[in-house]
């Protein structure tokens, strides 16, 4: 694989209109370990993560990919080019809550597009690289099936292959199971073990407590627009400090059985 | 007494005089389609200054008569000092008019594309050209298929207007050929079978298409 990156997040603030999303947000994110972010619905974890590789613009603050600054040509400065931007996000893979797989194409296209238009591989190069990515996921016998004629589990899957054939660098998840039956969680956490465990720097919004305590390197808390506290799982969820955190524990107890 | 032959004696000049029926509404679509694809984008854009000639656009050519829009256009072109046939001024109102239409049901079928489709793609680095041509456009087209059969079964029989400026279409043709005969009911009901068997082979196509083009 290619070379994991660290993400380094310093006081990021991000507004909508009036609304304060984003309060002075700093969060180290190390190479090669997986990082959950947890915390209350509006929380910001998704706005976040979105900032990383900048789908969502910060308003203030620093966001480095292995120190290099995203969205911005210097700290506070112009917008960086567009072209730069993408660069950039090649680096970075993005897997969505509702998987946004492009209906109109099969499993393997869906795939091998990002290699052949962004990277500019030759068809038959791209698609044999998609295969290997489908492969990789468990969809090697479904790589003709449009998005329509997979399951949810298959489809998050097929979104996970397309973003890691890119070869990325870090790799982005927002409640990648959320939108699943519960019986079909389980394959999609099992293929992000398998990338966390080759060593994929992996940032992962979930309300999948279980994923966060048992796969998690380390367990970021937010609420209301602040990172309340990160610590590895045990801090977190063990003996959490922070009142904030233990009454979130303690309602998700009651909505779900588990032990850490 | 109803004259059978009368009903089936009128079908053949007025077969004939549907051609200018076909071509009207046909060449009038794909010139709406064409048109319609700048106003869509115009109305899409980042200018304000594109959104607001698009949006007059619309509004303008939604908000008054076809009938009245091929007046207009029959006596302003030779003040302005073009000389065309009136079948050429009638295609290209129709078109014009056609072009509303489309770019609106262009712009629904954009809009109705899930917002993730896009994000997905930039989140891998693509850029906004190839976004439009690979992922939006493509799903665009079929899904406005339904609404751009229907707008040309609307053509279709809209293209009686077209009269006005003097085409001998299917309706004329039928209203001249009633005044000869006598015999307005075989003649009309005639000219209703040509319209129906017309917009039914046009609906069977789109289903056609709809089938061939299904995501
Ligand atoms: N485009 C937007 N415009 C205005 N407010 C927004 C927008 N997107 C998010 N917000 C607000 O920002 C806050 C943080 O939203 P965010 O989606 O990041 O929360 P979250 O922690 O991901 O929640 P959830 O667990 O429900 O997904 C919420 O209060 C939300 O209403
Ligand atoms: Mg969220």
């Amino acid at each position: 694989m290619t070379q994991a990156a660290s993400v380094d997040m310093t006081r990021i603030n991000k507004f909508y209109g009036p609304f304060q999303a984003l309060r002075d947000v700093s969060l180290h994110i190390p190479p090669g370990k997986v990082t959950c972010l947890i915390g209350p619905s509006g929380s910001g974890k998704s706005t976040l993560l979105r900032c990383i590789n900048f789908l969502e613009r910060y308003d203030a603050g620093e966001i480095r990919i292995d120190g290099q600054l995203i969205g911005y040509d210097t700290p506070g400065g112009r917008l960086m080019s567009g072209r730069r931007l993408r660069e950039m996000r090649r680096d970075i893979g993005m897997v969505f809550q509702q998987f946004n797989l492009w209906p109109h194409m099969t499993a393997l296209q869906n795939v091998a597009e990002g290699l052949e238009r962004v990277r500019g591989l030759p068809r038959a190069e791209a698609e044999a690289q998609a295969r290997a990515a489908l492969d990789k996921v468990g969809l090697g016998d479904k790589t003709a099936n449009h998005p329509a004629r997979l399951s949810g589990g298959q489809q998050q899957r097929v979104a996970i292959a397309r973003a890691i054939a890119m070869q990325p660098r870090v790799m982005l998840f927002d409640e990648p199971t959320s939108a699943l039956d519960p019986e079909l969680v389980g394959e999609v956490l099992a293929v992000m073990k398998q990338l966390a465990a080759e060593g994929m720097t992996m940032v992962v919004v979930t309300h999948e407590m279980g994923f966060a305590a048992h796969v998690a390197d380390r367990v970021a808390f937010m609420e209301r627009g602040e990172l309340v506290a990160a610590g590895t799982p045990a801090e977190i969820f063990a003996n959490p400090r922070d009142e904030r955190i233990r009454a979130f524990l303690h309602s998700y107890h009651e909505r779900n059985a588990f032990e850490v | 007494m109803f004259s059978i032959q009368t009903f089936l004696d009128a079908f053949v000049p007025l077969a004939w005089a549907a051609r200018y029926t076909l071509l009207v509404s046909c060449l009038g679509i794909a010139l709406g389609l064409v048109i319609g694809v700048v106003v869509c984008a115009m109305r899409l854009s980042g200018s304000r200054l594109a959104r607001g000639i698009g949006a007059l656009w619309v509004s303008f050519l939604r908000g008054v008569p076809l009938l009245v829009q091929l007046l207009l256009m029959f006596y302003l072109l030779p003040v302005i000092g073009i000389d065309v046939p009136p079948l050429v001024a009638a295609v290209v109102t129709v078109g014009i008019c056609a072009s509303a239409y489309i770019s609106e049901i262009w712009r629904g079928a954009i809009g109705a594309l899930p917002g993730g489709q896009t994000e997905a793609a930039q989140a891998i680095g693509m850029g906004p050209a190839t976004i439009w041509r690979r992922i939006i456009l493509p799903q665009a087209v079929v899904m406005s298929l339904p609404a751009l059969v229907n707008e040309l079964i609307l053509l279709v029989k809209a293209s009686s207007l077209v009269s006005v400026v003097g085409i001998l279409e299917l309706t004329r043709a039928s209203q001249a050929q009633a005044a000869t005969t006598f015999r307005p009911l075989e003649v009309y009901l005639a000219a209703a079978c040509i319209y129906l068997a017309i917009n039914l082979c046009l609906a069977a196509l789109g289903r056609w298409l709809e089938h061939r083009m299904a995501i």
